[in-house]
């Protein structure tokens, strides 16, 4: 359980850091709940470590004009009990809170866990109900990216080599809207074997807009837009999870196969919808 | 760990026959070959580096083929060997001609052991999915790019 030997920077500038990881056999260390064990097992064996807590303002969250901005390096923790996203993001904090266990939370970080892209991660399926936008920089570049185009595949996003996270655009939930994370998680790692995140909002009694994330049933997180359209033309919450996952390619391993985690899916979407339909004013 | 699937390669059932077993083919399709020799009869060295989030490893094996049975099926036997664990398979591959082209049926047994199996057995199947998914993705633009530079 010693790792490899390695190399450790700490930048205190994003343009160090952004040249340093520019080249090279080179780690970018964002709280490292999942780098530090694989290093540890030697599944990861980087020449260098660069950490980026060092950067002053990576971890910063405000909102403006309607979009909360949250530092790659804000710690799930910070976006779990920060005040300005819980009153206007409730679904992101809702969905931080979820994630793996107090230390882990105090450790890891959005950045991180998004750059990573763990299938069973519980981020992205909100961020891709939040339709969220991800800020990815490199030495000569600086674009963003649509949360349901970042996800790509397992452990795949749309991040180059050369580029980091640096932060995530969210564009604030409205007071009326109604949201709710639900999940069945992994009784060792805490993961999301299967996680749902959820938005609707209500008006005259139907529902008008929809958002559905799953997480842990496929490769990458993914948007159930099939079950959003049946609730947007009056479908019942029933119908509409019945159509979760339906044509999607689901994980199988020992603890889940494929089609209890489609089952998952729909049962999670269920009881989410129905916390989120009783928020909802 | 059970592996099966299937994937249509626009190509015809001949061509897709020989483009599975064709060396070169294979080692610019198979996610991160970095060498793939004759040794013997039906049977290639091959050496893999597998990158993936940030977990990376160098694997040497071997593949066979076997029961080779043109146009239609034959077996496909791998064994791989790195620091961070090892894999062996046998799978029957049956290619069959439809209307789009030719529909490659697979299935097969995989065994993965070491540290990658004892750690990361949440991730095998998604993974090793992901991996067959990219081989055939990269086989059939190769496939592609390659009829039309003949024609």
């Amino acid at each position: 359980m010693i790792p490899q030997e390695f190399d450790y920077s700490a930048p205190q500038s994003l343009e160090e850091a952004l040249s340093l990881v520019a080249s090279g056999d080179r780690k970018i260390l964002a709280g490292g709940m999942s780098l530090i064990p694989m290093m540890k097992l030697r599944l990861a064996t980087p020449a260098e470590v660069v950490d980026l807590g060092r950067i002053a303002g990576l971890n910063n969250i405000a909102e403006s004009g309607g979009v909360m901005q949250i530092g790659a390096m804000a710690t799930h923790h910070a976006v779990e009990t920060s005040p300005v996203v819980r009153s206007r993001c409730p679904l992101l904090s809702d969905t931080a809170g979820h994630i793996g266990d107090a230390q882990v939370r105090n450790m890891g970080t959005l950045g991180g866990s998004i750059a990573h892209a763990d299938p069973a991660a519980d981020y992205p399926a909100a961020l891709v109900a939040l339709e969220a936008q991800i800020r990815l920089v490199s030495a000569h570049s600086d674009r963003t990216v649509e949360a349901s185009e970042y996800f790509l595949d397992a452990f795949t996003t749309a991040l180059e080599p050369g580029e980091i996270v640096l932060e995530v655009r969210v564009p604030v939930e409205e007071a009326s809207e109604g949201y709710c994370y639900q999940k069945l998680a992994h009784p060792a790692s805490g993961f999301a074997v299967v996680g749902v995140a959820v938005r609707v909002k209500r008006a005259g009694g139907k529902i008008v807009m929809a958002r559905i994330g799953i997480t842990g049933m496929g490769p990458h997180a993914f948007r159930a837009r099939a079950a959003e359209q049946l609730l947007e033309q009056g479908a019942s919450t029933e119908q509409a999870a019945a159509a979760v996952g339906e044509g999607e390619d689901a994980n199988s391993d020992l603890y889940a196969s494929a089609d209890f985690r489609r089952h998952l899916a729909q049962v999670h979407t269920r009881r989410a919808l129905a916390v989120a339909l009783s928020r909802a004013s | 760990m059970k592996i099966s699937g299937s994937y249509t390669l626009p190509v015809a059932q001949d061509r897709a026959f020989a483009l599975l077993q064709d060396p070169v083919m294979l080692a610019r399709a198979m996610p991160g070959c970095e060498s793939l020799e004759l040794v013997g009869e039906n049977e290639y060295a091959m050496r893999m580096k597998m990158v993936l989030a940030s977990l990376s490893g160098l694997f040497d094996g071997k593949v066979r083929i076997a029961d080779s049975n043109p146009p239609g099926s034959f077996r496909l036997i791998v064994e791989g060997k790195g620091k961070i664990g090892f894999m062996k398979g046998d799978g029957l591959l049956t290619v069959t001609q439809n209307n789009t082209g030719s529909h490659v049926q697979y299935e097969g047994d995989v065994q993965v052991g070491g540290t990658i199996a004892a750690v990361g057995q949440r991730l095998l199947d998604t993974t090793s999915r992901m991996m067959i998914r990219r081989f055939f993705e990269k086989l059939s633009s190769e496939a592609a790019a390659v009829s039309q530079s003949v024609a």
